[in-house]
């Protein structure tokens, strides 16, 4: 049993927050300011001023300094050191490890050789994540507590960071707390989420039941418009690339990394589908799929367009401008356009 | 004045240089981690005490070294018990004179050191498992380490040019406590410009290779 009861008080700001969970790999979901950090940093033993009780795999952390809760903490930046190489900024923690092969087997996992000799600032976005990962790993911890782990990395390699974290839970079989403001990776990353708004939590439950009640959280959300289709066949990856085909019938080509579970469900986001009035030709993009528009409607400068493929619905985003310049109403015929990589499987 | 004797005084004077930081480096980083990193009662008033010797005239701390230092005091009495003799007039009392003067200079290089270490890596490294030592000598010092040599060198620089404090301390015995800048004072007293003008260009190149081998060195380090 894992759990939180925390409190704090900022100017302008407090924390009032308790949750409870079984599951291994739960969320803090929310927007920017709900507390979902401080939280995560309280349960790390790097808050002093916030109060409460905290347990982890049912033993009390409250009283423990940081150093000895054995929790991996990956801030948002990765905080990796920037004097020393990865290898170095991996091996940190590995004098205490127990397992004199965990190195190799993380650094393997994330598929990190080729970068061991280099210091962090010769790395991407994506690559810190992984390599601030490796280095929490290899501390053998109870809980991994990951901050927003995705949002220092530009979009289209953020669903490339996600199949390593899906990858670590089923070969470390180490828990997970994410903070996330993004729907999507609550979904595709967590069993259990606990919804925080202004430092309280709102809701908790399973992701999808959750997330698929935006009524019960107004604005908060907008994931009326994510598209979620469960699987009926997967296809091995070929050269990374792997096809899933929904119970709706649809053909998905999606990226996937070796060793990473098959997915139950794939999901794409309405604002990385792009369409087209017209057939498009050579085009780069892995999934083109042709349908109707369903349904049009206009909210906040944009327009939220159902466009049905076959017995599937998808929903997409595009502005006023462009809706009315394509004539995107009832009954036209478009054609829908996304990259394998904006296709995220999903446990 | 022979090369023999203009010899004698560069070295002593980097001996005592060499000295004085060499003692003031480990207090001078402590106290600098500790006004960046701890908050505690009288931390102002300890930023300012330490401040003192570089805004008072350097007479003024050498004559509260003398009182302090000197025979019927309660430092030292003890010293001289511990020693076996009086600190005054003594090539470690110019040490001691260079070390007061060097140490604000010492403190504030580390100080500003550590505080632009990003806390956050010594909180990952706190929750890798590592003691406050630990985080401390694997993060926090190698990172703050240029900002702690350039305060080192800047007090190596400052100690090699002290006059006020360690003429009133070390007084000016020849061949026992003369450093360069006592020595170019006597000169200049004695009418020997001419030894004060080589004594002077000994120290400015003195001046000029140190400091720029240090900076050298340090530019490559940060490349």
């Amino acid at each position: 049993m894992n759990r939180f009861d925390l409190s704090a008080h900022y100017p302008g700001f407090t924390l009032a927050a308790a949750a409870r969970w079984q599951e291994p790999c739960v969320a803090l979901f929310g927007p920017s300011g709900s507390g979902k950090s401080t939280i995560v940093e309280a349960i790390a033993g790097l808050r002093p001023e916030v109060r409460g009780e905290v347990r982890i795999g049912g033993e009390r952390l409250d009283h423990l300094p940081p150093r000895r809760r054995r929790l991996g903490w990956v801030p948002q930046d990765a905080a990796l050191f920037p004097h020393r190489s990865v290898a170095r900024n991996i091996a940190y923690a590995a004098n205490r490890a127990a397992d004199p092969g965990l190195m190799r087997r993380v650094t393997d996992a994330l598929e990190l050789g080729p970068l061991l000799e280099r210091r962090p600032h010769q790395l991407s976005g994506g690559e810190r994540q992984r390599v601030a990962l490796a280095r929490a790993l290899v501390r053998e911890p109870r809980t991994l507590l990951l901050d927003e782990p995705l949002a220092a990395i530009d979009r289209p390699l953020r669903t490339r960071l996600v199949p390593f974290l899906r990858r670590i839970q089923a070969e470390f079989a180490v828990p997970m707390v994410i903070v996330s403001h993004d729907p999507l990776e609550v979904i595709a990353l967590a069993r259990w989420v606990v919804v925080l708004a202004d430092g309280r939590v709102v809701a908790q439950g399973e992701p999808r039941t959750v997330l698929q009640a935006p009524e019960a959280f107004g604005s908060l959300l907008g994931l009326a418009a994510e598209n979620v289709f469960e699987v009926a066949a997967f296809e091995p990856p070929v050269h990374g690339i792997a096809h899933a085909r929904t119970r709706e019938g649809l053909q998905l080509a999606l990226l996937v990394v070796p060793g990473q579970p098959a997915p139950r469900r794939v999901a794409v986001r309405a604002e990385d589908i792009v369409v087209a009035t017209e057939v498009p030709r050579g085009v780069s993009a892995q999934n083109v799929l042709a349908g109707t528009v369903a349904r049009a409607e206009a909210t906040e400068g944009q327009v939220a367009v159902t466009v049905a493929v076959g017995t599937a619905r998808f929903v997409i985003r595009v502005t006023e401008g462009a809706a009315g310049q394509l004539g995107l109403g009832p009954g036209k015929a478009v054609h829908l356009m996304f990259k394998a990589h904006a296709v995220l499987g999903v446990e | 004045m022979d090369a023999a004797e203009v010899l004698d005084i560069t070295l002593r004077t980097l001996q005592v240089g060499v000295l004085a930081v060499a003692a003031i480096l480990v207090p001078g980083i402590a106290v600098g981690w500790l006004l960046a990193r701890r908050a505690f009662r009288g931390r102002a008033l300890l930023q300012t005490v330490l401040c003192l010797p570089m805004v008072l005239p350097p007479v003024a701390v050498g004559l509260l070294l003398l009182h302090l230092l000197a025979r019927g005091s309660v430092l030292g009495d003890a010293i001289e018990r511990a020693f076996g003799g009086p600190i005054l007039l003594t090539p470690w009392a110019a040490v001691v004179a260079a070390a007061v003067m060097s140490f604000p200079l010492v403190v504030l290089g580390a100080q500003q050191g550590f505080l632009a270490v990003p806390r956050r890596l010594e909180q990952v490294a706190a929750t890798l498992g590592a003691s406050a030592w630990r985080v401390f000598c694997t993060v926090s010092l190698p990172l703050a380490a240029r900002s702690i040599a350039h305060g080192a060198l800047f007090a190596f620089a400052r100690a090699l040019g002290e006059f006020g404090a360690t003429t009133l301390v070390a007084g000016h015995v020849p061949g026992r406590t003369e450093t360069l800048s006592l020595a170019i004072y006597a000169r200049i007293e004695q009418f020997e410009d001419r030894d004060a003008l080589l004594l002077s260009a000994v120290s400015f190149v003195l001046a000029l290779a140190i400091t720029g081998t240090a900076e050298l060195c340090l530019q490559r380090r940060a490349r």
